[in-house]
């Protein structure tokens, strides 16, 4: 009768409560987790700091693997691409011959208008240990943190564009969340109809866009760049191009593909959002405008500014 | 004697599940990273779920809750989605596994494809809902059908690979 194992009705119950537990527990950390607690964000970094070595273990191998197969497949279309690059660099060729003569052009009246010169951002380039993957959220973990002069709230791009920003910094890792997640809001301007917007992110290709006036008449295809609004992104960072739905809505295409993503920079001369509202003095009554601060599309007292291309 | 029976039996019991921990940590990390490939970009299949029912279906190895639990908890905490959410989905797929209920559906073991999806549909239904109570937005439903579609076309190929490997071996055995 005597034996190592426990007695079986024993267990079972142990294991039943533990099991009610376990669920009681999921379901707690769910909502405490949307609850954005400090003491929470702490416990993910660090957990992400310690559990990025491994990651990034489990993750080469197979990325490695996706880019071999990658390179098989563009060396079978060696020839077109050759073909393609060549028309590339030839139409590439006439607008650099436009663009320098702009640019002078751009340059004497920035002189003129004694336009303010364009603060440099410093910039941090860390490597993607995670991949973006998941369809309840998309986000990436870099190998740069704290040390760097990461802090929350800090715009990330890519060569290609807006990639997100820095929602939790470990010490020596960072979670950008990009923006094509849910919880992802841009505030966006339309570069061509010159209408501001906000797109929002739906864990699928494409950004939502909210907020557009009903006046609105964006042009599909037009070049949608961050607008600045809100202090929290700087203005003028390309965020992908405008596309119209069969149902008539519109989206954003982002340019940046999120399963390539090898190295993200960090632009950290950006204010963070703590530090930036330390002077906000709240919603009511409302604000005067700054002088100082004009956003894209809108003139100093804060009303929509009409661009005519004729003047 | 008692002692160390009961020693020798938690060890040998703590070894099973850490390296059945590091499997499941191993195949949830994998999944993952197939996003890389083009494939599945859009979403990636869940191999964990199909590694589960079979390993619980077919090998008879039962892996405990809290290694799901915390399986799904370092999932949460390195893809930076909300915590639980994982853990919950995989608690639900090994309890729905082991259910009763579904052993209608299942009767002579020829129906798994059947029995797997009513489970996989019934735990993400309940994992998806709770996602949209807590972001308060529906989500784009394309990567959503994408990733029950690969899961669902990819368990009859695992089911059969998993069939085949034990025939080659009772062939050999015999």
């Amino acid at each position: 009768m005597v034996s190592g194992k426990p007695s079986k009705i024993k267990s079972l119950k142990s294991r039943k409560n533990l099991n009610f537990l376990l669920a009681f527990l999921c379901l707690t950390l769910v909502f405490l987790g949307k609850l954005d607690l400090v003491a929470m964000r702490n416990a993910k970094s660090f957990l992400s700091d310690f559990l990025a070595p491994v990651t990034f273990a489990f993750n080469k191998p197979v990325k490695e693997l996706a880019g071999v197969f990658e390179d098989v497949k563009s060396a079978g279309s060696l020839r077109d691409e050759n073909i393609r690059l060549k028309s590339e660099l030839r139409r590439i060729k006439v607008l650099n011959s436009k663009v320098a003569s702009q640019k002078l052009e751009l340059f004497e009246l920035r002189e003129l208008l004694k336009v303010l010169p364009k603060n440099k951002n410093n910039i941090v380039t860390g490597r993607a240990i995670t991949a973006p993957g998941g369809i309840f959220a998309n986000t990436v973990l870099i190998n740069a943190g704290e040390d760097y002069g990461i802090k929350i709230g800090q715009p990330a791009i890519s060569s290609l564009g807006l990639v997100g920003y820095v929602v939790n910094v470990g010490l020596k890792t960072s979670r950008i969340l990009l923006t094509i997640d849910i919880n992802s809001m841009i505030p966006i301007y339309l570069t061509e109809s010159n209408w501001p917007a906000v797109a929002q992110g739906q864990n699928g290709e494409l950004l939502q866009i909210k907020f557009l006036s009903s006046d609105a008449n964006p042009i599909e295809g037009e070049v949608v760049e961050t607008s600045g609004h809100g202090g929290r992104l700087p203005p003028g960072i390309n965020v992908g191009k405008l596309y119209k739905s069969f149902s008539g809505g519109y989206f954003v295409r982002p340019t940046v593909n999120f399963q390539r993503l090898t190295y993200i920079s960090i632009i950290t001369n950006k204010k963070n959002v703590s530090n930036f509202s330390n002077d906000f003095q709240g919603f009511a009554p409302l604000q005067k405008p700054k002088k100082s601060i004009v956003l894209k599309g809108l003139d100093s007292s804060g009303n929509r500014k009409v661009e005519s291309l004729n003047d | 004697m008692i002692k160390n029976h009961n020693i020798i039996y938690l060890l040998n019991k703590f070894s099973k599940s850490f390296i059945f921990f590091v499997f499941l940590f191993f195949i949830i990390n994998f999944e993952k990273s197939l996003s890389f490939f083009p494939l599945f970009k859009i979403a990636t299949p869940s191999l964990i779920s199909v590694i589960i029912y079979i390993s619980i279906k077919k090998l008879n190895v039962k892996p405990s809750y809290l290694i799901l639990f915390l399986v799904g908890f370092l999932n949460d905490v390195i893809l930076g989605s909300n915590l639980g959410g994982t853990p919950i989905f995989l608690l639900l797929i090994k309890f729905f596994s082991e259910g009763l209920i579904f052993s209608k559906i299942n009767k002579n073991g020829h129906q798994d494809w059947i029995a797997f999806t009513v489970i996989f549909l019934v735990s993400f239904c309940i994992v998806f809902f709770i996602n949209i109570v807590i972001n308060l937005s529906l989500p784009d439903l394309s990567p959503v059908f994408y990733y029950v579609g690969t899961t669902l076309i990819i368990f009859p190929i695992a089911n059969l690979s998993y069939d085949f490997i034990f025939f080659i071996t009772r062939l050999l055995k015999s």
